[in-house]
């Protein structure tokens, strides 16, 4: 509502921000106006605190609970301070040892600054606020933002600054540069949608998504089939289980590239199981999945599911074994019938894992590569492509980065239309149950 | 009519024998209690009765047909576990009705017995709740119900409430008595509290290392332990044990270090020889403090260490010829540390265990 403005919330909004608009600049997306617009927020961020002194009144800052917080972030500001101060030469002519670091100290530098900033912010918003919010029963929000589990938080930086950074500046990054005309270098030269048009012009591109979707498809569904075959077979208290599941998980340890060597050399007509056979006396015999196009790529998919297989299985055990034995029993004395207690009661148990599993097998689907490369390198002509090879080709052979990018959005696009549904159908599953 | 009856039942965990050559019988609407210490295989035969293990040797007979090598389903048997065991994605109802959906029941043959069920536990409310939205109590009378929908003659019943609550577990111990005075079918209860032992059985089979010591009602085992071990396991707190020789000069009479005690009274088993070494075991509640008339044929001397006052009665702890000694009295008798008290016992109530064997005398 409008007629309650909460302050608080409005200062540590826009102090995150301000953060998001450092982070941004630094990576380069409009240095200078993100910049300047940063410390505009910063400057903002100030005039609330002060708002919030006026609103707060009187100060009783000796029963303050949160001074000594407030003192923290006074001295975690020093420390700031004198990081920034590393980067300037009056201070390296005073400690000239740190001269040698001066390429760090530059990378610090605006982050210390702003770091400085923020901190003075804190603890000033922390002996207002505290002091106001002392005498009250509860912690207000900005206790309870600032204060609460803050070790925790300090330890969760660096993760969300990586995935902030990561996930999402450089995904804005290639969208943004997917609308110029980048070639070998990103530009900001708009071309609007030029880009999707030439790619979904090509044949190649058509043809690479023909090849994810069959891929893709039959990989799904045969590795969590075989995979959950081959764990409820190792469940029944196999003899040697250690040993199958070392030998069915072997695969896994091997990279995509031998991976698609050895397949390659197996599918292979001169040296694999057509010269075996024939070898055998079936001299019409033909086996060259490789070199037909219409089936060349079930002969990537074979690869990929002997690689694959082995760890859905290990994760199937792990799910498996989680199971209450005493269920299983209890199914028994009911006398339902195996089969049926696993696809009534025991796969609906596991749907966790089966959920991992599934986020598991769509990431690799989606960014397979090394195997079509090892072993047909999108040939017979452009019959085994797949995005990411798209991708990749054209970015760095092809040097058109802006081609390469409006490829990977649209694989982003399509990952989200079937993530975003997928999600909310979870989340809004676990609000009602 | 005998329902249950196991004979020479072996069963093997590769080389570890947990049960030997174990014979029992259970009558037609018998509550048995099988207590025993942890490992001992409670679990392990009660599971060969529900035919969930494959037994190595031995036959196993209910209602008079050997089921031995039947599948679970087809003995006429239910089975409520520890850990409750309900289909966590099924409500209530389904959980109640998915082995008679399975086995192919009328639909109308269904209702009528989950409707029942649900009566009878008080979960006609619950039913159309999933497990996780259920308190402990509450799943695991959805558990019984599960057993019981099924209309079978044996309940199994492996140690039900150790997961609850200490008040939640006596209503539900209560409830399970009433279910089976009002069903009177057989029931087998595996449990390592003495208590539930004691209140629900009609016997209790005392288990040690895959064998049943002694099959008895409540009384008996408590009153005349079949061995030192049996005595030493029922009872809270513990019985106490004196170790000393039978004095059989006139009367039979015991002996520790200087002390004679005359056991007039005792019901001897044997014929026990003079200097035989022996234990001397009597219970705690059935020591009386005399004050003034010396009422019990057993009188000594004990100077009291430690009190620990439990409501109703009081526990003190003492020492008696180097012998830890326990005895409880009257909670509201006032007692100091430090005093001086003689104790008396009647030999009518204390059991004599051979030194070696630990056999009753
Ligand atoms: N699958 C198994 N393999 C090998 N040994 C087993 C197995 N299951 C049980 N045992 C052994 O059999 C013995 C009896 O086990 P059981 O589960 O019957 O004990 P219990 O009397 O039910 O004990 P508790 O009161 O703790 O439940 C134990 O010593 C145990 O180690
Ligand atoms: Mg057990």
């Amino acid at each position: 509502m409008l007629t309650k403005v909460h302050p608080e919330r409005l200062f540590i909004g826009s102090i995150m921000l301000a953060f998001a608009l450092l982070i941004m600049a630094t990576v380069g997306i409009k240095p200078q106006l993100l910049q300047s617009l940063q410390f505009l927020i910063l400057f903002v961020s100030l005039l609330l605190v002060i708002w919030i002194g006026i609103k707060a009144g009187k100060f009783d800052i000796i029963t303050n609970r949160l001074r000594n917080r407030a003192v923290g972030w006074l001295i975690a500001a020093t420390f700031s301070t004198a990081l920034w101060s590393f980067a300037h030469k009056s201070t390296q002519l005073v400690f000239p040892a740190l001269k040698e670091f001066r390429k760090i100290w530059n990378t610090f530098e605006p982050f210390a600054l702003f770091a400085t900033v923020v901190f003075i912010l804190f603890a000033l918003i922390l002996f207002i606020v505290g002091s106001r919010d002392s005498k009250l029963e509860r912690p207000g929000f900005i206790e309870r933002s600032l204060v609460h589990n803050l070790s925790s938080k300090i330890a969760a930086l660096p993760m969300v600054l990586t995935a902030v950074g990561v996930f999402v500046i450089a995904t804005l990054w290639t969208v943004y540069h997917s609308f110029t005309n980048s070639r070998m270098l990103p530009k900001s030269e708009f071309i609007g949608l030029a880009q999707y048009e030439r790619l979904w012009n090509s044949d190649r591109w058509y043809m690479s998504i023909e090849n994810l979707a069959i891929y893709g498809a039959c990989s799904l569904i045969f590795s969590l089939v075989i995979g959950f075959m081959l764990a409820a077979l190792l469940d029944q208290k196999t003899r040697f289980e250690n040993t199958f599941r070392t030998i069915f998980l072997y695969p896994f340890a091997l990279s995509f590239i031998v991976t698609g060597l050895v397949w390659q050399w197996i599918l292979n007509p001169d040296y694999g199981v057509q010269k075996i056979v024939r070898s055998l006396g079936f001299d019409s015999f033909v086996f060259n999945p490789l070199y037909n196009m219409d089936i060349v790529i079930y002969g990537i998919l074979a690869a990929g599911l002997w690689q694959g297989t082995g760890f859905i299985m290990c994760l199937m055990l792990a799910g498996l074994r989680g199971i209450d034995q005493e269920i299983w029993k209890a199914a028994r004395i009911d006398g339902i019938p195996m089969w049926k207690t696993y696809i009534q009661i025991v796969i609906p148990m596991m749907r966790p894992v089966f959920i991992t599993t599934l986020v598991i097998i769509a990431a690799g689907i989606i960014k397979v590569y090394d195997l079509v490369v090892a072993q047909t390198s999108g040939g017979p002509g452009i019959s085994s492509e797949v995005p990411a090879k798209y991708v990749y080709d054209y970015m760095f052979g092809a040097q058109n980065l802006a081609q390469g990018f409006a490829a990977s959005t649209m694989m982003l696009v399509s990952v989200l239309i079937v993530l975003i549904p997928f999600t909310y159908l979870e989340f809004g599953r676990r609000k009602n149950a | 009519m005998n329902s249950i009856e196991i004979k020479n039942l072996s069963l093997n965990f590769g080389d570890v024998k947990v049960l030997k050559d174990l014979n029992l019988t259970i009558e037609k609407g018998e509550f048995l209690v099988l207590l025993g210490a942890s490992g001992c295989g409670k679990s392990t035969l009660l599971n060969c009765i529900a035919g969930l293990l494959d037994v190595t040797d031995g036959q196993i007979f209910i209602n008079e047909q050997n089921v031995t090598w039947l599948e679970p389903a087809q003995r006429g048997i239910g089975m409520v576990f520890q850990s409750y065991a309900l289909y966590p994605q099924m409500t209530v109802e389904g959980n109640l009705s998915f082995s008679l959906k399975n086995a192919k029941l009328a639909k109308d043959e269904i209702n009528r017995r989950v409707k029942n069920a649900s009566e009878i536990l008080q979960i006609e409310d619950l039913l159309k709740r999933k497990p996780a939205a259920l308190s402990g109590g509450q799943r695991q009378r959805v558990a019984i119900g599960r057993a019981l929908v099924r209309d079978v003659d044996v309940f199994l019943f492996d140690e039900p409430l150790s997961n609850l609550d200490a008040k939640l577990r006596t209503e539900l111990r209560v409830e399970i008595k009433r279910l089976h005075q009002k069903l009177n079918n057989t029931m087998i209860y595996v449990t390592h509290d003495q208590i539930e032992a004691m209140t629900l059985a009609n016997r209790i089979a005392i288990m040690r290392d895959g064998l049943v010591l002694q099959l008895d009602d409540p009384k008996n085992i408590y009153n005349f332990p079949i061995n030192k071990y049996v005595a030493e396991f029922i009872g809270s707190p513990g019985m106490n044990f004196l170790q000393g020789k039978i004095n059989n000069k006139d009367n039979v009479s015991f002996q520790i270090d200087d002390t004679l005690f005359e056991l007039d009274g005792y019901n001897f088993q044997t014929i026990v020889e003079d200097k035989r070494p022996v234990w001397l075991g009597v219970r705690p509640e059935n020591i009386v403090v005399n004050d003034g008339n010396k009422s019990m044929p057993v009188n000594f001397d004990v100077v009291v260490e430690v009190i620990e006052p439990m409501g109703a009665d009081t526990l003190v702890w003492s020492h008696f010829n180097g012998h830890e000694f326990r005895f409880t009295v009257d909670g509201n008798k006032v007692i100091n540390i430090g005093e001086k008290i003689n104790l008396g016992f009647d030999p009518l109530h204390i059991s004599i265990f051979d030194f070696e064997s630990e056999d009753r005398l």
